[in-house]
C-alpha cells in the first residue's frame, strides 16, 4: 500500500531535499534573527525580555509536534506492521528531544527575569519535564533493546503512554493555576499577540521546523544506509 | 548604540545566553548528524567496493541506494 514510501524510493527525493534546504536555510535564519532581535518591539510589561519567546515557543511547539507524530506512527506501526514507521521515529526522536531540552532552558531564562525564579514545580513545566523524560527514554528502547521487534513493541508502549502528557501539558494552563501564562495563539478564535511579535514568531517557526526538517531527512538517510548495509551481501 | 543592544535594556544574558544556546547545540546537532551520515556513507561504500566484481553489478545493479552513494562518491571525487 505505501510502496511508494519504501527507502528505496524516497531516497534520491531525500538527497534533493536537504540540498533545497540547505540552500535556503540560512537566509531566513538571518531574517528570523533580525525580526526576533532588531525589528520586534520590546513588551510594555516584560521589555527585551520577551525576545526569549522567539526561541522559546518554537522549541516547545516543536518538542510537541515531535512526540505526537511518534505517537501516531506508533499506533500505526503496532496495527500494519510497516517497518519505515519505525525508522521515521527513531530518526525524529532525537530532535523532539533536542528541541524539548531547549524549551526547558530558555524557559528557565525567561523565568528568572520574568517570574524571578530558574524553576517551580508548576504544572506546565512539570508536564514539559516529564516528556522530556519519555523522549529519553523512547530512545533507550534503540539503545539497549537487542532485537527490532522487542524494540518495536517497548518504544511503541512508552510513546503510547507518554502521549497522555500531550493533553496534560496543552491544557495545564487551563486546569491548574499555575505560573506560566495561558496560551496567547489559539488557532481556534483570536489570539492575543499582536502582529509586530506574531511575525517574528512565526519566521522563527519556520526556521526551526526547516532545521528540524534537515536532521530528520539526515538521520532518516543515515538509517536507510545502516539497512542497506547490512543486507548488500544478501541482495 | 551596540552596547545598548547588546544590554538589552537589562535582560541582555538572558537573551543572549537563550539565543546562544540554541544556536550553539542545534549547530553541534547538525555537525554530529552530518559526521555520522558520511561515516556510514564511506562504510557502504567500503563494503560495496569489497565485493567481487559480480555481486558489486549484481548490488548495483538491484539497489538504487547502492547506484545513489556510488554517484554521490564519484562526484565528489
Amino acid at each position: 500500500m505505501l510502496k511508494f514510501l519504501s527507502p528505496s524510493n524516497v531516497y534520491s527525493f531525500i538527497q534533493s531535499l536537504i540540498k533545497f534546504i540547505n540552500s535556503i536555510f540560512f537566509l531566513i535564519l538571518l531574517i528570523g534573527l533580525t525580526f526576533a532581535l532588531i525589528l520586534s518591539p520590546p513588551d510594555f510589561i516584560q521589555g527585551d525580555s520577551v525576545r526569549i519567546m522567539y526561541v522559546h515557543v518554537p522549541s516547545a511547539w516543536i518538542g510537541l509536534l515531535c512526540f505526537s507524530v511518534i505517537t501516531i506512527l506508533s499506533i500505526l506501526n503496532f496495527i500494519f506492521k510497516i517497518k519505515n514507521f519505525y525508522l521515521i521515529n527513531k530518526s525524529i526522536a532525537p530532535i523532539g528531544l533536542l528541541f524539548t531540552s531547549l524549551a526547558i532552558i530558555t524557559g528557565s531564562l525567561w523565568g528568572q527575569p520574568t517570574w524571578g525564579t530558574w524553576w517551580a514545580w508548576d504544572a506546565r513545566l512539570t508536564s514539559m519535564l516529564v516528556l522530556m523524560f519519555f523522549y529519553v527514554l523512547y530512545i533507550l528502547c534503540f539503545k539497549f533493546i537487542k532485537t527490532d521487534e522487542a524494540t518495536v513493541k517497548w518504544s511503541s508502549i512508552v510513546a503510547i503512554i507518554g502521549s497522555i502528557n500531550l493533553p496534560i501539558i496543552k491544557y495545564s494552563v487551563d486546569w491548574w493555576n499555575t505560573l506560566h501564562q495561558p496560551a496567547s495563539i489559539k488557532l481556534t478564535g483570536s489570539s492575543s499577540i499582536h502582529s509586530s511579535m506574531l511575525m517574528p514568531l512565526l519566521v522563527m517557526l519556520l526556521v526551526f521546523l526547516l532545521y528540524a526538517a534537515l536532521i530528520f531527512l539526515m538521520k532518516y538517510k543515515t538509517e536507510i544506509i545502516r539497512i542497506k548495509k547490512k543486507n548488500i551481501k544478501k541482495t | 548604540m551596540i552596547s545598548e543592544f547588546l544590554n538589552m535594556n537589562g535582560y541582555g544574558l538572558y537573551v543572549w545566553s537563550s539565543f546562544s544556546i540554541v544556536l550553539i547545540s542545534c549547530a553541534v546537532v547538525y555537525l554530529r548528524t552530518r559526521k555520522t551520515l558520511r561515516k556510514y556513507e564511506q562504510e557502504f561504500l567500503k563494503e560495496l567496493q569489497s565485493l567481487s566484481q559480480e555481486e558489486q553489478s549484481k548490488a548495483v545493479a538491484t539497489s538504487k541506494i547502492a547506484q545513489q552513494i556510488l554517484a554521490t562518491n564519484t562526484k565528489t571525487n
